[in-house]
Formats: C-alpha cells, sequence, structure tokens
C-alpha cells in the first residue's frame, strides 16, 4: 500500500483484519468460484420496476423450505409402520414439546405450498412469462406442480388413520383404472395385493426420498435458469421490457401511467416538447 | 423459368424478432434495472415472513381448535380433527376423502359417473389438462405479453380459475351419506322391496359398510366413479358365490373396477351382504 506517510498503528490493526476476513473467502473463491457466483447472484440486475406479485415463485420456495425443515424433523419421531404410525402420530401431536407445531406446519405447510404454487402460475401466465427464451422454465415448473400434489398424496397416508386409510384405497383404485399403465402402477403404489406395512414403507420412502429429490433438482433448475434468463418485467412496462430499445431513453409520462406508448405517440411527444 | 430466390430482408421471421426482444430486454435490464439485493430482495423476504406466519397461525388453529373433551386432537374443530380414529381395513363404514387440493379431481368423478365414461374422469381429462399445460409455451408462441393484446389466454386463464373454483367448491360441500342416516332407511327397504328376514343383517352392512359412498339404493347414497345402481341387483341373480368374489376383489371378477376390495369384512359378513344383495329385487307392489 503506498501510504504518502508513516501508517498509524491503527490503521495496519485494520488492514490485517481486512485480509484476516477476506483470507477465508479468497481461499473459497480461488477454488470454488463461489464467492463470485453468490456475488453475481445477489447484484445482478433486475427490471426496475418487478412487483409484488413476482414475490409469489420465492415465497413458494419458502414454503417447500419450510416443508422439508419440519419433514426432517418428523421423520425423527415418525415410525412407519402399520403397528406403530398411528401412536408415534398420536405421540407428536400430544406429548412432544412442539410435535404440534411442527406437524401442524407440516400439514398446513403443504396446502400453502400448493396454492403458492399456483398463484405463481397464474402470474406467469398473466404476465406472458412462459414465452420465448422461458419455455423450458414453464415446463420444468408444471412438472415441480406435478410432484409437489404427488408428495400431498404420498404424505396423506402416512398418520395411518381411517381418512389415511380410505382416501388412499380410493386413490390406489383410481390409478388403477388408467389404460395400459393403469393396474401396474395401482399394483405398485400397493406392493403387493392389500393396503398394508409394504404400502406404507413404500409411500414413506416416496414421500420423504424420491418425490423431494427430483422437486429440489428441478427447483435447482428453475432457479438455474431464472438467473440465466432474467427476471421478467411486467408486461405494460415502458422499463426494461425491451420494448423501448436501451439506446433510446423511456419517454416520461404523466405518473401514475403505465401503460407502454406505441413508439410513433412517443416521438410525436418528443417533438411536441421540442426538447432535442 | 427459373426460380430466383428473393431477397429476404423485408420482414424478420417471428424467431429473429424474438431474439432481437431478447437481446433488447438485457441490454436494458443491464442498462436501468435494479441489483437483486438490496431491492428485490426486501419484497421476496417480507413475503417469506408471511408465508411463514400464515402457516404458523394454521398450526396453531388446528390445534387449540381441535383438541376436544377427551383430551386428544380427534375434535372436529375449526380446520378438522388432527387425526382420526386409527386405519381399520375391516369396517368400512368411513367415506374416503382426499385432501382439498384434490376436490377438483374428486368432483371430476362425480360428473363422470357412468362407467363407461369413468375413465374420462379419472385419466381422460387430468391427463389432457396436463399435456396442454405442459405444452402451452409452444401453442401461444406470439411475442405479445400485454394482458389487454390477449384476450384468448385471458378468456381460457377465467374459465380454468373459474372451473377449478366450481369443481373445488362442489368437492368440498358434495353431499356424503353418513352411516347414521343411510341404516335409518333399512326399515324402509324391507318395507318397499319386500326382503327376507335373512337379509336384514346384510341391509344393515350395506348401510354401514360405506357402500353408499358410491352405490345407490332405492335414492340413498351418492353414485360415484360409475358405481351402478344397486336397488335391482338381485334381478340379475348373480348368484352367491359370485357376490361374495366380487367383494372380496372386484378387479378380479370385473378387471378395471376401481372398488375398493371387502375381503377384510370376513366370510359371514360377505355371505350377509350377498344374501341382501341377491334378495333386493327393485321395489315390489
Amino acid at each position: 500500500m503506498p501510504y504518502s506517510r508513516k501508517p498509524t498503528r491503527a490503521e495496519i490493526r485494520r488492514e490485517r483484519l481486512q485480509e484476516a476476513i477476506n483470507f477465508p473467502l479468497d481461499w473459497l473463491e480461488e477454488r470454488s468460484g463461489l464467492v463470485g457466483g453468490i456475488r453475481y447472484f445477489l447484484f445482478r440486475k433486475v427490471p426496475a420496476d418487478t412487483n409484488w406479485m413476482q414475490t409469489l415463485g420465492s415465497a413458494a420456495l419458502t414454503a417447500f423450505l419450510v416443508q422439508a425443515i419440519t419433514g426432517v424433523i418428523l421423520a425423527m419421531y415418525y415410525k412407519p409402520d402399520p403397528k406403530d404410525a398411528y401412536s408415534s402420530i398420536q405421540n407428536i401431536t400430544d406429548h412432544l414439546t412442539m410435535g404440534w407445531m411442527v406437524r401442524g406446519m407440516h400439514k398446513w405447510g403443504a396446502s400453502v405450498f400448493i396454492i403458492l404454487m399456483f398463484l405463481h402460475m397464474g402470474r406467469v401466465f398473466l404476465f406472458g412469462a412462459y414465452k420465448y427464451p422461458r419455455e423450458l422454465n414453464w415446463i420444468i415448473g408444471v412438472l415441480i406442480l406435478v410432484m409437489g400434489m404427488m408428495e400431498g398424496f404420498t404424505g396423506y397416508l402416512l398418520p395411518w388413520d381411517q381418512t389415511a386409510y380410505w382416501a388412499s384405497v380410493v386413490g390406489i383404485n383410481l390409478n388403477g383404472t388408467a389404460p395400459f399403465l393403469g393396474p401396474w402402477l395401482a399394483q405398485f403404489l400397493r406392493s403387493g395385493q392389500e393396503i398394508g406395512a409394504d404400502t406404507l414403507s413404500r409411500f414413506y420412502s416416496l414421500h420423504m426420498l424420491l418425490i423431494p429429490g427430483g422437486i429440489i433438482s428441478l427447483i435447482g433448475l428453475h432457479l438455474y435458469l431464472v438467473i440465466r434468463l432474467g427476471v421478467t418485467s411486467p408486461p405494460w412496462s415502458r422499463e426494461a421490457a425491451g420494448m423501448v430499445p436501451a439506446d433510446e431513453e423511456p419517454v416520461p409520462l404523466r405518473p401514475g401511467l403505465t401503460r407502454p406508448v406505441p413508439r410513433t405517440i412517443a416521438a410525436a411527444q418528443g417533438d411536441a416538447g421540442g426538447s432535442e | 423459368m427459373a426460380v430466383v430466390p428473393q431477397p429476404q430482408h423485408e420482414k424478420p421471421s417471428r424467431v429473429e424478432e424474438a431474439r432481437a426482444g431478447f437481446a433488447r430486454y438485457k441490454a436494458d435490464v443491464k442498462k436501468r434495472g435494479k441489483p437483486f439485493y438490496p431491492y428485490a430482495m426486501f419484497h421476496d423476504t417480507v413475503m417469506s415472513l408471511i408465508v411463514v406466519t400464515v402457516i404458523l397461525g394454521l398450526a396453531a388453529i388446528w390445534k387449540w381448535t381441535s383438541y376436544g373433551p377427551h383430551h386428544d386432537g380427534t375434535h372436529q374443530g375449526l380446520l378438522g380433527p388432527e387425526y382420526t380414529a386409527p386405519a381399520d381395513p375391516g369396517t368400512t363404514s368411513f367415506v374416503p376423502r382426499p385432501d382439498w387440493y384434490f376436490y377438483f379431481l374428486f368432483y371430476l368423478l362425480r360428473i363422470f359417473k357412468w362407467p363407461e365414461s369413468v375413465f374420462l374422469g379419472t385419466v381422460g381429462v387430468p391427463t389432457i389438462a396436463l399435456i396442454l399445460l405442459l405444452l402451452l409455451p409452444f401453442m401461444d408462441t406470439r411475442l405479445e405479453r400485454r394482458p389487454s393484446h390477449r384476450p384468448v389466454a385471458m378468456v381460457a386463464m377465467a374459465l380454468t380459475i373459474v372451473s377449478m373454483a366450481v369443481l373445488t367448491w362442489k368437492g368440498a360441500t358434495a353431499n356424503e351419506a353418513l352411516a347414521s342416516e343411510v341404516i335409518a332407511n333399512v326399515p324402509n327397504w324391507v318395507k318397499q322391496e319386500k326382503l327376507p328376514p335373512q337379509a336384514l343383517p346384510g341391509a344393515k352392512l350395506f348401510a354401514t359398510a360405506g357402500c353408499t359412498a358410491c352405490h345407490t339404493y332405492l335414492g340413498t347414497g351418492s353414485s360415484n366413479l360409475g358405481a351402478p345402481d344397486l336397488t335391482a341387483i338381485g334381478t340379475r341373480n348373480l348368484g352367491i358365490t359370485f357376490q361374495v368374489n366380487h367383494l372380496k376383489c372386484p378387479s378380479c371378477v370385473n378387471p378395471g373396477s376401481p372398488m375398493p376390495k371387502f375381503a377384510s369384512l370376513g366370510d359371514t359378513r360377505l355371505h350377509q351382504l350377498a344374501v341382501f344383495l341377491e334378495a333386493s329385487k327393485g321395489p315390489q307392489h
């Protein structure tokens, strides 16, 4: 550091502190590029006029994280066996400290997750955000929605009470009515002729290993594409929508007027203003 | 005459237009966008906090309103009981009900209740809807994104929302026959169908074992999943053996039947049910 005078002791201390803080970050960055990646993620530009409707995707992600965390805690106490499943659910609900809260959050978080996915999908449809070049991300999103509903179906059996049992009996039989694959699918879900211990552990495995694994991978891809392609601006915005070429300044309008302005009118206003 | 290739630079193709539009978007965001942190991230954080609060609130309401006088979670409460009685394959007096976000599928099945069309409700319509949803970006390839300039898409969206809402609502309020109400009709059945005394145990079993969740009998019950009306099933003279075998494993006798197996009722009760069904010859005058 080119000091014009001898650095004071405080300045030397600050500099050493900075080096100490930066060292692990530099170490990590040199070996993984992660620091740069996170910096890119945080400071990437998004359209200036994104609005509250565009928080629904991250809200759905939050609901999924709630499901993941509460699910891990429930798995520590739940016993996927017809003999013990019901009593372990009773134990979680009635006796474990905060057990009712963890189970309640998992049960109702599922509904909130599904609702938020539907709302997010509605927003994407309204904004036409599934159009070029984001077609692939729409498909991934639909697959996440379907897998989320599969989580709902497989999770519903686990408490092993009457509601759970009979809804699953009918649900599995309905799968069986599909042509060609139906009987095979019903057999696979039931894991035998009758709904029993094997069905329960199969549903448990699907519910907490296979489907969540799939959802997490798809969410990763979904976010990768969002970051790569950028956040869509509202379709009615003038800014950053690609509707006004970047080298033209957007035409200032009366405040509150948010519709895009046809180029010809914009040009006419520019003439009338005579500001150029 | 030789075909002379015409220069094509008057009108850009849709692909070129799309690419140019996206390049403009990228340049525009780079020039006039805001960094994700802290601007967009602030909104996301606020929304996420609301989501977690709502989930916690629902969990608390579920807990505090379902904790019943018997000191467990089987009380109905505002959001339903925390658990119902333990699963019992032997007693089928339970009306199967999925979680609420499957109600629209559940109700779809009641619309397609004729045996030939059940397939449409269970697989046909949902599969077609899913394929349409997946293929949406390839069906709507126009670049226009403003809702006011996409009348077809907006009408389709409104129709989808309305039909999903109606199906969910109808599914939620679908009037399921309660076993306690159905059993009150048994004396009436005996009178109208002139049932012999040995058919009475089977009639009571029929009323309480959940049969009327899908089948109808003299106007009682609700037809579901293509389940036939059983008022005059005895006129088909299928025989006690067939009835017992069918109840044990419906899809073995009648491939593709969505009816659950009732083998767990036990031979005695299955025989009683079969006697009742065979005795049911429709209203006798």
